[in-house]
């Protein structure tokens, strides 16, 4: 970093917003193809019905909310890194900031889809919004469900204002170095901003607050997202523990999916002089952290299930462990728990192989989290002969694709159009007080 | 009356800058504004600026949230009133939830028009004293001298170790 100058650092940045190479356009189709994909699925789930998918009775909540919470989970790290951290002056968070924040908001994008996807008949989804109509019919505001969408959309809302308004000084830096079309649309989004000290002292009032509400606001949405599932009865399901449980897992699997990003874009971007190994040594050593506090949550499930007598809960417990999916909850136990312990080693959570492999491991491992804490429960039900088997269909994993799809797809575009690095917020953590032109 | 001259010193150092922005008041000319890349505390603390007025935007749309989510949830189980799981059809607990997210939303909202109307954006026609430099590299500081004290301005920006750009009135 201490190589670093003003002028480095947005001749690196803005390097990357030149004209992209044919690859990055073959890589772009590709994920157009599964976004097609996955919308082509959908479009015949519309036309047949709900039926197509392998949701049944009683395993009615399938890989679609599966995916959901994966997504909301995922989006969770990018508030804590660009919010919270910043909040505590965490320094080393202001290189991968504005990645993360991308993350989130289209991470938000992305899951917000599943419950549309998830509703069947998809055009009645207008009985979730609360606006005089002649059915004389509102939402029920004591429903988790209810909750949910309010949380959900305040969520995206408030991440896509607060990532632009971050963007803000970065887009004005564009501004300034482009020319012709380019220079117009940058002029446009930049709305004028020239970076006066008046400019300034409202911005970074104003950036702060942003902050100070975003931080309550991630540990509500994902608290929310839980009580989808504790508030309802269901053996596995009903307990105290999961607001916490759920936040915790959902900024682990955030955080693999930043070094997830983060390591190609360094590489390809040129930028590891900016993204230091010691940045992604921070992210390895957080994600020791988060992935302790999701192992005390699995084990403490077990404990209560155990301790509290309840055979109903005892049973799903154990059917989690040695039932059918059991290969997803060791898949979980393994990935969660036991792989991000080897961030232990210095010479592990310094390795970039290993940091971009262990990652990818934690991103199985979180979704499987999400697949075993929402079929298990459902499938080893209170009552035997109801209980069940879940498998998705093709259908299922084709709108599952499309989501990857889009989310990358999204992802690719704002690299190369967009500046990726906050080129303010590093410009920030430079030494203070030597000159910067050079 | 004399025409009036404006001339931007360009620093590429924060603390040349600050001390350029701090020393100004006490010459003949005026300093108009300063630009820089980077929010900077030293040129906040040389220009004396005062705290923003923000919050208070960001404060009255929470408590309007606060209320607005509130209200909203009473007022739909108001209009059908239908007990749930024997729970009251005005609840309170459950109904702090949208509550709280309204309370959210609305701040960000107060925020969001807090900053409008205080940074005064949009606003593109305010190029016109404005070098592209200020986005990237350096520090620019703005003053106004009269047509005769221009050498003497631009003399004391150089020697102050900037950088002199002269823009037409």
């Amino acid at each position: 970093m201490s190589e670093l100058t003003y002028a480095t650092i947005d001749q690196t940045i803005l390097q990357t917003l030149e004209k992209p190479r044919p690859g990055y356009w073959l890589i772009v189709a590709v994920l157009a193809g599964g976004i097609l994909l996955g919308a082509a699925c959908w479009l015949y789930q519309i036309f047949v019905g709900i039926g197509v998918g392998g949701q049944n009775n009683p395993v009615a909540w399938g890989i679609y909310l599966v995916n959901f919470v994966f997504w909301v989970g995922i989006a969770h790290s990018g508030t804590l890194i660009s919010a919270i951290l910043h909040l505590f002056r965490a320094g080393w968070r202001n290189p991968i900031a504005r990645a993360a924040e991308t993350m989130t908001v289209f991470a938000v994008l992305t899951a917000g889809l599943f419950p549309f996807v998830h509703l069947g008949r998809v055009w009645a989804v207008y009985y979730m919004l609360p606006y005089p109509n002649q059915r004389t019919l509102w939402p029920n505001f004591q429903s988790p469900l209810m909750f949910d969408v309010v949380a959900i959309s305040t969520y995206l809302t408030v991440s896509s204002l607060f990532w632009y308004t971050g963007m803000l000084p970065d887009l004005a830096t564009v501004r300034d170095r482009a020319t012709g079309l380019r220079k117009k649309i940058f002029t446009l989004i930049s709305l004028g901003w020239t970076g006066k000290h008046e400019q300034w002292r409202h911005y970074t009032r104003g950036y702060l607050f942003f902050a100070a509400l975003a931080t309550p606001l991630v540990i509500s949405v994902h608290s929310v997202v839980s009580w989808d599932f504790a508030l309802g009865v269901v053996p596995g399901w009903h307990t105290t523990i999961f607001a916490p449980y759920f936040v915790a897992g959902a900024i682990h699997s955030g955080l693999a999916m930043v070094l997830t990003l983060m390591i190609p874009l360094r590489r390809i971007f040129n930028y590891e002089k900016i993204i230091t190994v010691a940045v992604l040594e921070n992210v390895a050593k957080t994600i020791i952290l988060t992935g302790m506090i999701v192992g005390f949550a699995y084990a403490t499930e077990f404990f209560i299930a155990w301790y509290s007598f309840n055979t109903i809960e005892i049973e799903v417990f154990r059917y989690r462990m040695f039932g059918d999916y059991r290969v997803g909850f060791w898949i979980m136990v393994v990935c969660n728990t036991l792989i991000p312990l080897l961030f232990f080693s210095k010479k592990i959570r310094t390795s970039i192989g290993w940091l971009f492999g262990l990652s990818l491991l934690i991103n199985v491992g979180m979704w499987f989290e999400r697949f075993v804490i929402i079929i298990t429960s459902v499938a080893r039900d209170f009552i035997p002969h109801a209980w069940g088997l879940y498998a998705p269909t093709a259908i299922e994993f084709g709108i599952m694709i499309g989501s990857f799809c889009l989310f990358f797809f999204l992802f690719l575009l704002f690299v190369k159009h967009l500046p990726s690095v906050s080129m303010a917020e590093i410009k920030e953590t430079l030494h203070e007080g030597a000159p910067h032109a050079g | 009356m004399p025409a009036e001259r404006y001339v931007m010193g360009l620093f590429s150092d924060e603390n040349q800058a600050a001390a350029v922005a701090a020393d100004l008041p006490k010459t003949p000319w005026k300093l108009q504004r300063v630009h820089s890349p980077i929010p900077s505390q030293r040129l906040a603390h040389a220009l004396k600026v005062k705290k923003s007025k923000v919050g208070w935007f960001t404060l009255a749309g929470g408590i309007i949230g606060f209320f607005a989510g509130f209200l909203l949830a009473i007022f739909t189980a108001m209009r059908w009133e239908l007990m749930v799981s024997g729970k009251p059809v005005v609840s309170l607990v459950p109904f702090f939830i949208v509550g709280f997210e309204f309370t959210i939303l609305f701040a960000v909202f107060g925020n969001v028009i807090g900053l409008i109307t205080q940074t005064n954006l949009p606003d593109f026609g305010d190029f016109k004293h404005y070098d592209a430099r200020c986005s990237g590299t350096h520090f620019g500081i703005l003053a106004t001298c009269a047509e005769d004290g221009q050498a003497e301005l631009e003399a004391y920006f150089r020697q102050q170790g900037g950088e002199v750009r002269v823009f037409e009135a």
